[in-house]
């Protein structure tokens, strides 16, 4: 376990981190007193690296990746996502707990939204969508509408449109968390493939311990109000990995680990 | 087929009784159109052998073989096109002005917040108001033709639509939005791609409340003051005491208004194709 550093020196020049955040917060203001959502959140997250962010609902996991997409800013503190301020950009992706389609397109059609968003016409995207469509295995459902898929393939279908521009950076808000547990597992794996072939960087919001342990290089470990991060938990197994590892010795000592932080904090 | 069997409540594994029920009720069972004929028939035979009898006076309920020939009669008269040409028109104009309007300020009052917020206490108390009283007021201002039958077709049936489209264009999914956002998607992209299309459904149901207002806006403003239209006629006919045309003219009047009705829940079911579709899909 590996404290992070709270620095709040300059940004290093090397630029080694594809995702650098220092000292950041997020306060809502509310009617009664203000919430501190996040506080001193200093992380790094090297290229090609898959993180977790995992704690309890309330904990600013999902605020902290909101504001990774630049969907949110922070109330202060500096991040950088590719060495800029974030902000919604084809390099990078960011994924749902619900699939998201669109009920009066097609698989297709949803799945071509991020370019025709875009306005782009610099390749065959309907090429490029049909090839992610069967990469995601739904050859042959890309005429089909939303209501004739299970909610897997939904989630499927969402997988292959944060995918269509190729972002070098995945930002997934517990992306199969409304799923059952085995199609959970099944598409976590697959996901997982998918990012390490490509050499993408992925953040993964999760509750789930084991999720995270499975999937993760590095786990930020989050506790609630304010949301902060408690301890960073590395797990030294090369990606990608299969169902396997979860029987391993490693991943129990890594899960104990999580379980040790997360409760620690609630004891004090 | 096999979407039918699809339709069950995921708790208590009962059939889900679903909007337009009736409907593919009646295309499943048969039953449902011989039905609603015989129930036709046993009710017209009883009117006519109770008016027959004397039972009831053919004053205040004409025989309705009566009614009938009178229908016959009118529809062969050629005057009667001219007062059906004048209704159908004033209809139609209020109809498709009213629901534009509706739509456009509906649409201004969806996406600004602070349109909403100034307009508020109007579109509350237009609301509350009974439209029908407007009428005289529009014939003082817009005379006895066709005009001021226009204008309250159009005034009654355009806030149906003007309280759907606002409804529906502030209710799109808040996660939608950010899905979009986070696609770098403009705000008329947002627009078109999402929030428009998500409000199909509401915009459509009112615009068929709408349709039916405007009939109704049409014959008011003809009651009130006119010189043609079917209102008119049913206003002329009633103070000759003439029922059984005056019935008949009903049933006119009731058969456009089912003819309109049907045909923009076709468009409905054609543009908004997926909100039957998505009512019968299970789990998400």
């Amino acid at each position: 376990m590996t404290e992070p550093r709270p620095r709040t020196d300059v940004l290093p020049a090397t630029g080694a981190s594809i995702i650098e955040t220092r000292g950041l917060s997020k306060v809502y203001q509310s009617a009664s007193a203000p919430i501190e959502a996040l506080a001193d959140i200093s992380i790094d997250v090297r290229p090609g690296e898959i993180v977790a962010f995992l704690g309890p609902s309330g904990c600013g996991k999902s605020t902290l990746l909101e504001i990774l997409a630049g969907l949110i800013s922070p109330t202060s503190g500096e991040v950088t996502i590719d060495g800029q301020p974030p902000r919604p950009r084809a390099e990078v992706g960011l994924m749902f707990q619900q699939a998201l389609l669109f009920p009066w397109r097609t698989v297709l059609a949803n799945v071509l939204l991020p370019a025709e968003l875009r306005e782009k016409t610099d390749r065959d995207w309907k090429a490029r969508a049909h090839e992610l469509i069967a990469m995601v295995g739904l050859e042959g459902w890309a005429e089909k509408y939303h209501w004739e898929l299970s909610g897997g393939m939904q989630q499927r279908v969402a997988l292959a449109r944060v995918l269509l521009l190729d972002p070098e950076i995945l930002l997934l808000d517990e992306p199969f968390g409304a799923l059952d547990e085995m199609t959970r597992e099944t598409l976590d794996l697959e996901m997982m493939r998918i990012a390490s072939d490509a050499g993408k960087t992925v953040v993964l919001v999760t509750h789930n311990v084991y999720e995270a342990a499975l999937m993760c290089d590095r786990i930020f470990v989050f506790t609630p109000r304010p949301g902060r991060i408690v301890g960073v938990v590395e797990i030294d197994e090369p990606q990608p990995r299969g169902l396997a590892f979860s029987t391993t010795t490693e991943f129990g000592e890594r899960v104990a680990q999580v379980r040790g932080l997360l409760s620690g904090d609630s004891d004090e | 087929m096999s979407e039918r069997t699809a339709t069950k409540d995921p708790v208590t594994d009962k059939p889900v009784v679903q909007a337009g029920g009736l409907d593919s009720g009646w295309k499943e069972r048969s039953i449902g159109p011989i039905g609603a004929i015989i129930l036709a028939v046993i009710f017209v035979v009883t009117v006519e052998l109770l008016v027959l009898n004397e039972i009831l006076n053919d004053i205040i309920v004409p025989r309705p073989t009566d009614v009938f020939s009178a229908l016959i009669t009118t529809l062969s008269e050629g005057f009667f096109y001219r007062h059906l040409w004048v209704t159908t028109l004033e209809v139609l104009i209020g109809f498709v002005v009213g629901t534009a309007l509706g739509f456009a300020l509906g649409a201004l009052l969806g996406i600004s917040r602070r349109a909403r917020a100034i307009s508020y206490p109007y579109v509350v108390a237009f609301q509350g108001l009974p439209k029908v009283v407007l009428a005289p007021v529009f014939i003082t201002i817009f005379g006895f033709g066709i005009e001021s039958k226009i204008v309250m077709a159009i005034a009654i049936s355009f806030f149906p639509v003007l309280i759907n489209t606002m409804a529906g264009l502030t209710g799109v999914d808040p996660q939608a939005r950010r899905l979009m956002r986070s696609l770098n998607a403009s705000e008329w992209h947002i627009f078109t791609k999402l929030s428009l299309p998500s409000s199909l459904p509401l915009i459509f149901a009112g615009i068929k409340t709408g349709l039916t207002l405007a009939l109704v806006g049409a014959i008011v403003g003809e009651f009130v003051g006119a010189e043609s239209g079917l209102g008119y006629l049913l206003d002329v006919y009633s103070y000759q005491l003439e029922i059984p045309r005056v019935w008949a003219i009903t049933t006119i009047l009731a058969a456009m208004g089912v003819i309109l009705f049907l045909f923009i829940e076709w468009v409905d079911r054609k543009v908004v194709f997926w909100q039957s579709r998505r009512e019968l899909s299970t789990g998400m």
